[in-house]
């Protein structure tokens, strides 16, 4: 089981990297409007 | 007679039927307005896309104040390119097709560079030349196609909220992923438990934890800390303080186990409870921010302008322009925009909003007028003799806002049953600790305390609450009431006395033809002579028939009545004496029609015809027809309702009896002063709901417990509240006090139900017989046995 002591920190990173995208999506504004673009993506123009 | 088959046209833009004796494809002018707007510039698209129908508005505005320099210096910003940016509030935002049509504007209008709608706030940021287009050009456009525009205000405001938002979303975003992480290693330590496990992977698992953990809901958990803080700094009790005392706890012992080696962790369970209480507040505070934006759209009225009129010309100016001494023009249909004197002209008003006055008033030259009446019938020149906040409503204005600004926030059922909780609790810990000590077993007595603060933390209880009152607010906003705030609601639930504002709450807000005593064919022929007046008793006698001949020759006498031609008849409709003054014959029972209506009391009308009288109409403001049953269903809730309103003694009794409220409970002829100090004096007895529309209740309902304005009210008034009804009738006020009892119910439920658990699970931390699975499992359950209480609520839903 030594494998573990490889892959767990491995994997927390990937999870610190997941959270640091999250951040990037909320800094750069976008989810402050999440009722309009689900109506736009039915204009076809 | 000619047989005709009818055939129901429907409107081509709503889709409603379109009135009889209307000769064209659409049910009314706004929606004719809109679709020919929309088909001009090929946008006929729209009809495909949309989800609901509903008839157009279009106010035919200018919206020239949004060009001025003043108001774009304020709102408007220009970038690099030299374009303008502002904000709008657009009004009856409603689909899919409406983003579409607004987004599309760039395409009718040169020079509008982009269009981006903010379908939640109802808002759209606009980004033009103002080379090639002007801001009001592009207003006008929007109101062409049914959205009323209004300037955005909150900029500032929206742009501290953004930032709140986000911050938020953020901490949701590392519990989340903390949570996630967590359990994971919790199912790892679980089956080792039981599977066997080296001891040098558990420890290795553990510090793991410990190392996600710790940062992770350090960070996630801020808002819960800065609240209990200020809580503390305060001397106020608040649920955040119990919550946070839970989480620092259950960290401090869990990270002080690892390091020791031996004990219980609680990261899994506390990571969750964490995740649960930030997704409530999220889904809270996204509530909030739509209810807010309602409200702040009802109160975003563009600047009011007056028509000065000065060496002959007639200039519009912003309202704070206008000086004492100076003459404005006021045209029918205008509000008044001064206290002054009538200088040109003869008029009738409505004061309704001012004073409660039901009937209107005549005023000729030289007669005493009001700022905020509303002029009916005939342009007026008007002296103005005092101006701005100097005018009656100007103080009683301010009077409402000192009377608001000392409104005390009530201390929330929640804060005050967190309050007993942490005594509770933290005495229990203590004795825990202290009973254990004495036994001979002080580390294990730390241990069991420090179980008890973690297992009791009252998760369900913070999570219950918020959610019951975002339910209930959420679907009370759906049906057109907006509760500003859980506070509001718990004020609606404790029934007390409810003062009732009579015009447009209990009846119908407008004069209607009651009784009719005489010659019934003289309906149509009075009809067809008032169907071009805008007089308030000509409308009611124009809507009791429908006429089938046209009036000509009509003359209108003003405070008096009206003569025209039908079918080579003469008609005369009018005061009794006007009418009897000119009439060669009249009918013996002329005199007892007229004690008749007075009497019960309504206002009498004489219709004659050829020169003899033949009928005799009572106007009165009718009685809802729902309201009996309304007033039946809040006493049923413990509600004892009064009348009091600032119309006639008579009226307002008359009112009463229809309804059943004893004399005793209708006053009437109340000065706004009066109404104020019933209600001080009443409130110093019982909780008070005050309910009204105009001005003259405003203060009232800034001072009474709970302020209740309805449709149409004024400015002021809808600002004092605490409830607002887009829909003004009594029974909306009955199912809105309904629903905030039962709302209160559940909460009630819910708080039971989590302090039975915590009950039990406390007594068995206390014993030290907790096992570490079954805390696991109890936590979340608990939880969502709350959750579902609170959503399945029958609060504000149906018909409740």
């Amino acid at each position: 089981m030594t494998v573990l002591y490889v892959v767990l920190p491995l994997a927390l990173l990937v999870v610190a990297g997941a959270v640091v995208a999250f951040g990037w999506t909320v800094r750069s504004g976008q989810l402050d409007d999440v009722d309009t673009p689900p109506r736009r993506i039915l204009f076809d123009d | 007679m000619t047989a005709s088959l009818a055939i129901v046209q429907a409107c081509t833009h709503c889709g409603l039927p379109v009135p009889g004796g209307r000769d064209s494809d659409f049910c009314c002018a706004g929606c004719e307005v809109v679709y020919s707007a929309i088909a001009e510039h090929g946008l006929a698209k729209f009809y495909a896309l949309r989800e609901t129908a509903q008839p157009a508005h279009t106010t035919g505005r200018t919206y020239s104040e949004l060009d001025d320099a003043a108001y774009q210096s304020l709102h408007v910003s220009r970038d690099a390119a030299n374009d303008a940016h502002t904000a709008l509030y657009l009004e009856d935002l409603r689909c899919t097709a409406c983003v579409w049509l607004v987004e599309a504007t760039p395409r009718c209008i040169a020079g509008v560079r982009e269009m981006r709608v903010d379908f939640g706030r109802s808002r759209v940021d606009v980004t033009w030349d103002p080379e090639r287009t002007t801001l009001s050009a592009i207003a006008r456009h929007l109101d062409r196609i049914g959205h009323a525009v209004h300037p955005y205000r909150g900029l500032d405001r929206d742009a501290q909220r953004r930032r709140e938002d986000r911050a938020l979303l953020l901490k949701l975003g590392v519990a989340g992923a903390a949570v996630g992480n967590l359990m994971l290693l919790a199912i790892a330590l679980y089956a080792g438990l039981f599977g066997g496990m080296t001891s040098r992977d558990t420890t290795f698992f553990r510090w793991a934890s410990m190392a996600v953990a710790v940062p992770a809901l350090g960070f996630a958990a801020t808002p819960m800390f800065r609240t209990a803080l200020g809580a503390l700094r305060a001397r106020r009790l608040h649920l955040d303080l119990p919550l946070s005392i839970g989480i620092l706890a259950g960290l401090t012992w869990g990270s002080a186990n690892v390091i020791r080696g031996v004990g219980e962790i609680y990261f899994d369970s506390l990571s969750m409870l964490v995740f649960l209480l930030l997704v409530a507040r999220w889904i809270v505070l996204r509530h909030q921010r739509r209810a807010a934006s309602a409200a702040e759209l009802l109160l975003a009225l563009t600047p009011r302008r007056a028509r000065r009129c000065r060496d002959g010309q007639i200039e519009e100016v912003p309202i704070e322009a206008i000086c004492v001494q100076d003459l404005v023009e006021v045209r029918a249909g205008e509000t008044i925009p001064v206290d002054g004197s009538v200088a040109r002209g003869v008029s009738t008003l409505d004061s309704g909003l001012l004073t409660g006055e039901s009937r209107p008033v005549e005023v000729t030259i030289g007669t005493a007028v009001h700022a905020g009446t509303l002029n009916l019938t005939a342009p007026l020149v008007i002296v103005a003799t005092s101006v701005g906040e100097h005018t009656r409503v100007g103080a009683l204005v301010n009077q409402i806002e000192a009377l608001s600004a000392k409104k005390a926030s009530i201390e929330r059922l929640v804060d005050r049953i967190a309050g007993r909780f942490v005594a509770v609790v933290t005495i229990a810990a203590a004795l825990t600790f202290i009973g254990w000590a004495i036994a001979g077993a002080p580390m294990a007595g730390a241990e069991h305390a420090m179980a008890l603060l973690i297992v009791t933390c009252p998760c369900a209880l913070a999570l219950a609450t918020p959610l019951a009152v975002t339910v209930a607010l959420g679907r009370a906003a759906r049906r057109g009431i907006l509760i500003k705030g859980a506070d509001a609601l718990e004020r609606l639930a404790t029934p007390g006395t409810m003062f009732v504002d009579k015009t447009g709450t209990l009846t119908q807000g407008k004069l209607a033809v009651v009784s009719w005593h005489g010659d019934v064919d003289a309906r149509e022929l009075a009809a067809a002579v008032e169907a071009g007046s805008a007089h308030p008793i000509a409308r009611a006698l124009a809507a009791a028939a429908t006429p089938t001949a046209p009036a000509t020759d009509v003359h209108e006498e003003l405070g008096q009545g009206i003569r025209g031609t039908v079918r080579g008849r003469r008609v005369l409709v009018g005061a009794p004496i006007w009418v009897r003054n000119q009439c060669k014959l009249d009918r013996g029972e002329i005199d007892r029609w007229i004690s008749a209506v007075a009497r019960n009391p309504q206002t009498p009308i004489a219709i004659a015809i050829d020169g003899v009288v033949v009928a005799v109409a009572g106007l009165a403001d009718p009685v809802r027809e729902d309201a009996r049953a309304a007033i039946a269903d809040l006493a049923s809730i413990g509600w004892r309702i009064h009348i009091l309103s600032g119309d006639d003694a008579r009226v307002v009794e008359s009112v009463g009896w229809q309804l059943a409220v004893s004399p005793s409970r209708c006053i009437g002829e109340v000065p706004p002063e009066l109404k104020l100090s019933i209600v001080e004096s009443e409130r110093a007895r019982r909780p008070v709901a005050m309910v009204g529309d105009g001005v003259n209740d405003a203060a009232a309902i800034a001072a009474a417990t709970c302020g209740i304005a309805v449709s149409g009210a004024a400015e002021a008034a809808i600002e004092a509240a605490d409830v607002y009804l887009r829909d003004p009738s009594i029974g909306a006020i009955a199912a809105t006090a309904r629903g905030a009892t039962r709302t209160l119910a559940t909460i009630r439920r819910s708080l039971e139900l989590s302090l039975a658990y915590n009950l039990i699970a406390g007594s068995l931390a206390i014993a030290g017989v907790i096992h570490p699975l079954i805390a696991a499992l109890l936590m979340p359950a608990s939880s969502l046995t709350v959750l579902a209480n609170s959503l399945r609520s029958r609060a504000f839903r149906g018909n409740s």
